[in-house]
């Protein structure tokens, strides 16, 4: 849905997609103008969740201005300067903490003072990557542009599963002046398969029925497969009981692919089997390193929105299929930055003429190229 | 001594045949040692003497090439750099127009009568350049520098530096030091050799202490016929066109251009009713710095932040020659453009544009251009333009009425017949504008507009202008027509439909195009399309109504299938409208995953991993295989033996080669192409370690040189990475890159900007990145100018010039302490640097800027002031809020005092305001220490505070503490653009009071204490002596007061006695007594006063008599006196005589 531009401010409609746009909106410094949220719900209005998301919005800037019509189905938000600095933020439990956290970890290198955030809430959720999967496969990510690591740091206190939560984590993020053009072609062949799996107040058996599933999946590809049980205790282990895992396949060109599963909630009356999950989660996997490209699929927009907040000079990558997410966000890319990237579907010649057979299977890789458009962090202080 | 020869014969040498030295010597001979060093052939010698000498050259070394290396930069200069800027800027009077116009005639042989605004030419063959003047006002001085690339800065030697000229210096060290070359004119004015030679050696040092020393100083010795001695431009020009230019911050982050051309294409109905109406004004100029973003704003310096509402690229008015292989220019190839002053084909009337169609060059470069294109269009498969870049040149070919005539010109007919039909069909629609853009046709402009559009090249755009007029509404009626509407055509059909109509339309304009580039083109096309949806490419700028006017026509056009498939999609976007947004690639809908462990999907991803095949370039059997296979040349490598790197490099240097092979190779690599890649590679090898003279030891500098490579890898990936992409794709991916001729259209200007237009001033558009054009507190450090005379007063307006902006505003000067606190200052400090907040537009950090009090040309003030620049500085920070504190001291004084307590009163007026500052400290004037407790009932405000000891009555208290200052949010741009012709220098923005009370005449009262008056002093007056009564017993009577007597009331007593003096008189027998008693009184009188006399007399007499003889007895004791000291002498000799 594009956006209508009224006196610089931009107009969207509906809700979805709802953090993409307060996130560029902030970065951006366009103001923009959200109508029509859920207007024909029977619960019209913004969710508990995405007030929350404004409220971090709100602890991290400075000078930000919302204003939420009566019945809540319109919004106006002006976003202010990034400050960052020391933040404690308990997220809503209707969403995991990977919905703020990705957001945190999008402004972290553009606040003024280094980023030190302590979320709470539910660290693992359906709708949204775990903090394990950031961990994994977006800090890494992250380190490329921005490529000396001062304490970027991620660090899972307590896990917390859904519905009650209980979880904390601690995300540490450095402040750059600019990021570095990108550069990234290739991402090699899959090294080695890392996992966690925990068990959150269930038995810790489940825990070593999860790994000994994926690690049997795994093993027929790769032999080297470790995979950690995390079983928590006490107050560490949140406040519902839930198991998962999640994997992470490393390539020798530093690149992360990173899948994940977790039982149903506990109140939900259906129940998951260990194996199952653990064998769902292998082929989730698979099916990433299959989709394969440079980044992991849920990643693809983070490395979008950095490629194009870079200096005016020309960034590459290639990644898999773009998701839908990702389209979605190219798309707000263009209406708040301007930039646009080419986009080119990459015939692999090599292995054409040498291994014709695979050539109708390989999943489409896409090259994105983009001139960065010399977004510099104006927040950050110079003495 | 023959015999001695005989006898003395030496054995000659005999060289060792065998053994360690003659193989040793052996050894040495099989190389050739004719083309060695003296270094290599004897390394003894060169070895190290001494450790410290050693060490300190070494060092030395090191320092001078520390010295020379700088930041890598990523080189952004594009294939085609858009012309350097050289700016002629002087004090009035100093030959500023003759040096342009020499130095036009010089670089194009023809004269220039008028010079307004810039001028651009081409001076080689790779390089262009615009010329600009600049005339004597602060703001077109100011705008210069920040555009201009050299800067010729013009000083007349008989009267020797001006103010002007620093001051423009210093502008320019702020916002980025162009390249400066100074010129000494009017040295004829000075007669007298020797004082010339001075006169130059002076002004020389002194230019080189402002600039760098060793600047180029250039002396113009005089004038004849007008004009500058020829060979002396010449030299100048050399200069100008052999410059190299290093990159400066602002522009490297910065698209900004030069206007050179203005158009006003307001409708002339709308003026006509309303002179003051806003206009919509064309700009036309090269992009310069980096690549310009289509939606980015832009800030035109002098007029204020403005969107474009629609952008294009024309072709260059001003090419650069094509790249033959000559010597020189050819005369034609001279080319200039300047619109402004009337040359290149176009001449500015008030209200009309008259072409010159004889003495234009375009006309027959056109041709030329044309014929290339033609040759080229024959093979496509060299050419990288998509369908809609040649549909444009072939647009061209039509107008330009060149003579050949295409296979495909058939086919452009059709489509502008079609193109015709749609634009009826939308006329038809339309029919009020229909008649409009009748009536417009009319007038005289749109005839020679659509001159131009036959005859200039760079004109194309008059047309759709002429639609912009005519049909408002059809918003997609955009530049270069024939891409532009082509794209129209095609968009209201189906996409299947244009895919093959493209794919048609490829086969007409060439059979050899290959397949697979196009099949590429389309799949990375569709995959833009998927994301962006139909974007438009190229020259024309979005407008959110084109799609609907487009699903409009397909609704007309009835075609059922398209309006269910809208409504299909608007079905499909209402249902996402709400989702919940999820980044997962399988968002929410979990879809059944492929089974992987299934043998024949195995076999699908089992190679992305490191057990797997790997590719061919990669799998170790196979480079080995190939190792194998190119052995026979291994020989090469045998032939560089280094002494010391030798083995160790050639082992590296294998692997390495092995990969690079590898990675570029196809599956079957012949051996001449191994062996191609070995020869470049041993050359490569050979650059790095076969240097004979390099066994000095050598610094690492591998930090700076990888620094310096990654630098330039970028820029060569910059460079090359769409470079063969189509214009149009290309420059929405990339922005406008430096060196196209964009013509801007700006809408809702304010209708003085064209009114009140002088080309004398130059039009700076600077774009503005992201989060620019917003407005913030911005922290800066600033100091005073020391030229400057005054000190500046917080709050005083400045106007300060800051990035693109000119602006004024209210600043607040601080201090930062040592805690980071910002102090507030009243005034800023003489000789340091102190930090300043004010309420202006967000500006990247260390962006230079300078303030200014006044931009008026006023010379009165001028000369007050002497040098105007009042500070120069840089952004620190941004903020959407301030805190700056005030030191604050409160004072309140004891109201009842305990023992080490008091009450306080007087310091605050409220309960509130004392609960706000309780447990503060305060302290007497005494020193004596303390703190607030805690609020009092009573005296509204009064505390109860504790202090260390007990403090007086008369004790004042203090409680110091700070207080937030705001700053006042006070942002006005500096629009003297505006000002009316001839005024323009003469922008005043808000005043101080002190200015305005000056300017009125308005005088504050005097203070009276300070007035002179009349002195008048009165007499002293003592207090009445009160004697205590307990005195007043022990006094004698005669001491004693009497009865009011005082010595006060003395004075004033009498005459109130005497007026209650009752007059007595005397009965005649009191009178007799009274007269009697009068005269024995003086009866008395006189007998005691002879009495005393004679007393008197008497005593006198007696004195005498009384000394006479004391004198008597005197003698006589002195006589006896003698006698005995005579007879005691006597006897005392005697004494003597005896013994």
């Amino acid at each position: 849905m594009p956006a209508t531009v009224h006196n610089d401010v931009l107009i969207y409609k509906g809700s979805n997609l709802f953090r993409q746009r307060l996130l560029l909106s902030t970065l951006s410094g366009r103001s923009i103008k959200i109508v029509e949220i859920r207007s024909s719900h029977d619960d019209p209005g913004l969710k508990e969740y995405e007030v929350n998301l404004i409220r971090l919005l709100d602890k991290i800037t400075n000078g930000s201005r919302v204003e939420l019509s009566e019945t809540g189905t319109s919004m106006y938000y002006q976003p202010g300067i990034l400050i960052g600095g020391q933040v404690s933020h308990s997220c809503s439990t209707q969403r995991g903490i990977g919905y703020y956290l990705e957001v945190l970890l999008a402004l972290g290198p553009f606040c003024k003072e280094p980023l030190n955030a302590v979320l709470q809430g539910v660290t693992h959720h359906n709708l949204d990557v775990s903090v394990d999967k950031v961990k994994a496969a977006a800090l890494p990510i992250l380190l490329k542009f921005i490529l000396v690591d001062d304490g970027l740091e991620l660090k899972v206190v307590r896990r917390g599963a859904p519905p009650l939560g209980g979880g904390e984590i601690v995300f540490k993020c450095p402040v750059r002046r600019h990021l570095r053009p990108l550069q990234w072609t290739k991402w090699g062949l899959v090294k080695r398969i890392r996992g966690v799996v925990y068990a959150l107040r269930v038995s810790p058996t489940m825990a070593n029925r999860v790994v000994e599933a994926a690690k049997g999946v795994m093993l027929k590809f790769l032999p080297d497969v470790y995979i950690n049980t995390d079983q928590c205790r006490g107050p560490n282990a949140g406040k519902s009981p839930g198991f998962g895992v999640s994997l992470v396949a490393e390539t020798n060109e530093n690149t992360f692919y990173c899948a994940e599963a977790k039982s149903a909630e506990s109140g939900a009356g259906e129940t998951t089997l260990p194996e199952e999950l653990g064998r769902a989660c292998a082929l989730t996997l698979l099916d990433e390193i299959h989709r394969a490209g440079a980044v992991d699929s849920a990643f693809q927009w983070l490395v979008a929105l950095w490629m194009a907040l870079g200096q005016k000079d020309v960034s590459e990558c290639v990644v898999g299929p773009l998701s839908e997410y990702t389209i979605k966000f190219l798309q707000h890319l263009k209406e708040f930055f301007g930039v646009m990237f080419k986009l080119e579907a990459l015939t692999d010649d090599d292995e054409d003429s040498s291994e014709d057979e695979d050539k109708v299977t390989t999943a489409q890789k896409i090259k994105m190229t983009c001139v960065g458009i010399g977004y510099v962090n104006i927040s950050k202080r110079t003495l | 001594m023959a015999d001695d020869a005989v006898f003395d014969k030496k054995k000659a040498h005999r060289a060792k045949l065998a053994g360690r030295k003659a193989e040793k010597k052996k050894k040495k001979n099989q190389v050739d040692q004719s083309n060695l060093s003296a270094r290599q052939r004897n390394p003894k010698a060169f070895a190290i003497q001494s450790a410290v000498r050693a060490e300190r050259q070494f060092r030395r070394r090191e320092d001078v090439i520390a010295k020379k290396q700088h930041i890598p930069q990523v080189d952004k200069t594009p294939l085609e750099p858009p012309p350097i800027i050289v700016a002629v800027v002087g004090p009035p009077r100093v030959g500023k127009t003759t040096l342009i116009n020499n130095l036009i005639k010089s670089f194009i042989k023809t004269n220039v009568t008028s010079t307004n605004g810039p001028i651009t030419i081409v001076t080689s063959k790779k390089r262009r350049m615009t010329l600009i003047e600049c005339n004597n006002d602060i703001n077109s001085m100011i705008d210069i520098a920040k555009c201009a690339d050299l800067v010729l800065l013009l000083c007349d030697a008989s009267f020797g530096f001006e103010m002007e000229i620093f001051e423009f210096l210093n502008i320019c060290q702020v916002h980025g030091m162009p390249k400066i070359m100074g010129v000494l004119t009017h040295l004829d004015m000075i007669k007298n050799a020797k004082k010339l030679k001075m006169t130059k050696k002076t002004l020389k040092h002194r230019f080189w202490t402002e600039v760098y020393s060793g600047a180029k100083l250039f002396y113009l010795s005089g004038i004849i016929h007008g004009e500058y001695l020829r060979n002396e431009i010449k030299n100048l020009s050399r200069f100008i066109s052999v410059m190299k230019f290093r990159p400066l911050s602002w522009r490297l982050t910065h698209a900004y251009l030069l206007a050179d051309r203005l158009e006003d294409i307001t409708n002339q109905e709308s003026i006509r009713k309303d002179p003051k109406t806003s206009r919509d004004v064309v700009l036309y100029g090269y992009v310069r710095g980096v690549p310009l973003m289509k939606d980015s704003a832009v800030h035109i310096a002098g007029v204020g932040d403005m969107k474009i509402s629609e952008l294009s690229y024309l072709p260059d008015p001003c090419p650069l020659p094509n790249s033959e292989k000559k010597r020189h220019l050819m005369e034609r190839e001279r080319q200039i453009y300047a619109p402004f002053s009337g040359v290149g084909g176009i001449v500015y009337d008030k209200d009309a544009v008259y072409i010159e169609l004889k003495g234009s060059h375009s006309h027959k470069i056109e041709d030329e251009e044309t014929n290339e294109k033609k040759a080229l269009l024959k093979n496509v498969v060299e050419t990288k333009e998509t369908l809609d870049e040649q549909m444009q040149d072939t647009g061209f070919k039509l107008f330009s009425g060149g003579a050949v005539i295409y296979p495909d010109m058939l086919k452009d007919d059709e489509y502008l017949n079609h193109n015709t039909n749609n634009e009826k069909n939308k006329s038809l629609d339309e029919s009020t504008s229909e008649t409009e853009s009748d009536s417009d046709n009319d007038s005289g402009i749109d005839q020679s507009e659509k001159d131009t559009d036959v005859k200039l090249p760079w004109n194309n755009n008059f047309e759709s202008e002429d639609d912009d007029n005519d049909e408002d509404m059809d918003t997609d009626e955009k530049l270069p027509k024939n891409a532009s509407k082509i794209d129209d055509v095609h968009s209201s059909d189906d996409d299947e439909e244009e895919e093959d109509f493209n794919i048609k339309w490829k086969e007409k304009l060439s059979e050899k195009a290959t397949m697979a580039y196009f099949e590429r083109q389309r799949t990375s096309r569709n995959i833009m399309k998927l994301v962006y949806g139909e974007f438009e490419i190229g020259n024309k700028t979005k407008e959110p109504e084109e799609s609907e006017g487009q699903s409009d026509e397909e609704e007309i056009g009835g075609l059922f299938k398209k309006v269910t498939s809208t409504q299909k999609k608007k079905h499909k976007e209402k249902e996402q409208l709400d989702l919940d947004e999820c980044s997962f690639f399988y968002s929410l809908d979990k879809p059944k995953l492929r089974d992987w462990l299934n043998e024949a999907n195995k076999q699908l991803i089992a190679n992305s991993f490191v057990t797997g095949k790997r590719s061919a370039d990669e799998d170790a059997a196979e480079l080995l295989k190939l190792d194998d296979a190119s052995d026979g040349d291994d020989e090469m490598y045998g032939d560089f033996e280094d002494l010391e790197t030798g083995e160790k490099h050639e082992g590296e240097q294998k692997t390495e080669e092995n990969k690079e092979i590898s990675s570029k190779r196809k599956a079957e690599p012949t051996k001449s192409e191994i062996l191609n890649k070995k020869l470049k590679l041993k050359a490569k090898f050979d650059a790095e370690y076969d240097n004979p003279d390099d066994h000095r030891i050598k610094g690492d500098h591998s930090y700076y040189e990888n620094l310096k490579a990654e630098a330039l890898k970028q820029s060569e990936l910059n460079k090359s990475v769409f470079e063969n992409l189509d214009d149009g794709l290309r420059i929405e991916v990339e922005g406008f890159r430096p060196g196209l001729y964009v013509r801007m259209l700006f809408k809702n200007m304010p209708s003085e900007f064209v009114t009140n237009f002088d080309s004398s001033y130059p039009l700076l558009i600077g774009a503005l990145n992201m989060a620019e054009q917003n407005i913030g507190f911005v922290s800066c450090k600033v100091k005073k100018h020391r030229w400057y005379k005054k000190i500046l007063k917080t709050n005083d307006p400045l106007i300060i010039s800051l990035g693109w902006r000119r602006f004024q505003t209210l600043p607040i000067y601080s201090k930062i302490e040592d805690d980071l606190k910002c102090r507030y200052l009243k005034y800023t400090p003489q000789h340091v640097t102190c930090n300043m907040h004010f309420y202006g537009p967000i500006t990247p950090q260390n962006t230079g800027f300078l303030a200014l009090q006044t931009v008026s040309n006023n010379s009165n003030e001028i000369n007050k002031l002497g040098f105007r620049i009042a500070a120069t500085g840089s952004v620190n920070e941004i903020n959407k809020s301030t805190q700056i504190m005030k030191k604050l001291k409160l004072v309140g004084t004891p109201l009842k005092i305990y023992k080490k307590t008091a009450f306080i009163k007087d310091m605050f007026t409220s309960t509130l305001e004392v609960a706000k500052f309780e447990g503060a400290r305060v302290k007497t004037v005494s020193g004596i220490r303390g703190q607030i407790k805690k609020a009092l009932n009573k005296p509204e405000g009064a505390f109860r505070a504790t202090f260390e000891d007990k403090i007086l009555m008369s004790d004042i208290v203090f409680c110091r503490t700070w207080f937030k200052v705001d700053v006042t949010k006070f942002y006005a741009p500096v629009v003297n653009l505006l000002l009316p012709v001839g005024n323009k220098n003469a922008w005043e923005g808000m005043k101080t009071k002190g200015q305005l009370k000056r300017e009125r005449n308005i005088m504050n009262d005097a203070n009276k204490d300070s007035m002179y008056t009349e002195i008048v002093r009165e007499p002293k007056v003592f207090k009445p002596l009160v004697i205590p009564k307990e005195l007043q017993k022990g006094l004698p009577y005669k001491l004693k007061p009497k009865v009011k007597t005082t010595t006060l009331t003395k004075n004033n007593r009498k005459p109130s006695i005497l007026a209650n003096k009752v007059a007595v008189i005397k009965s005649p027998h009191e009178q007799k007594i009274s007269n009697v008693m009068k005269m024995l009184k003086t009866n008395f009188e006189r007998k005691v006063k002879v009495q005393k006399a004679t007393m008197k007399e008497r005593i006198k007499k007696h004195k005498k008599q009384q000394e006479a003889e004391e004198w008597q007895k005197i003698k006589r004791q002195k006589e006896l006196k003698k006698k005995i000291c005579r007879q005691l002498s006597k006897m005392s000799s005697k004494k003597q005589k005896q013994m």
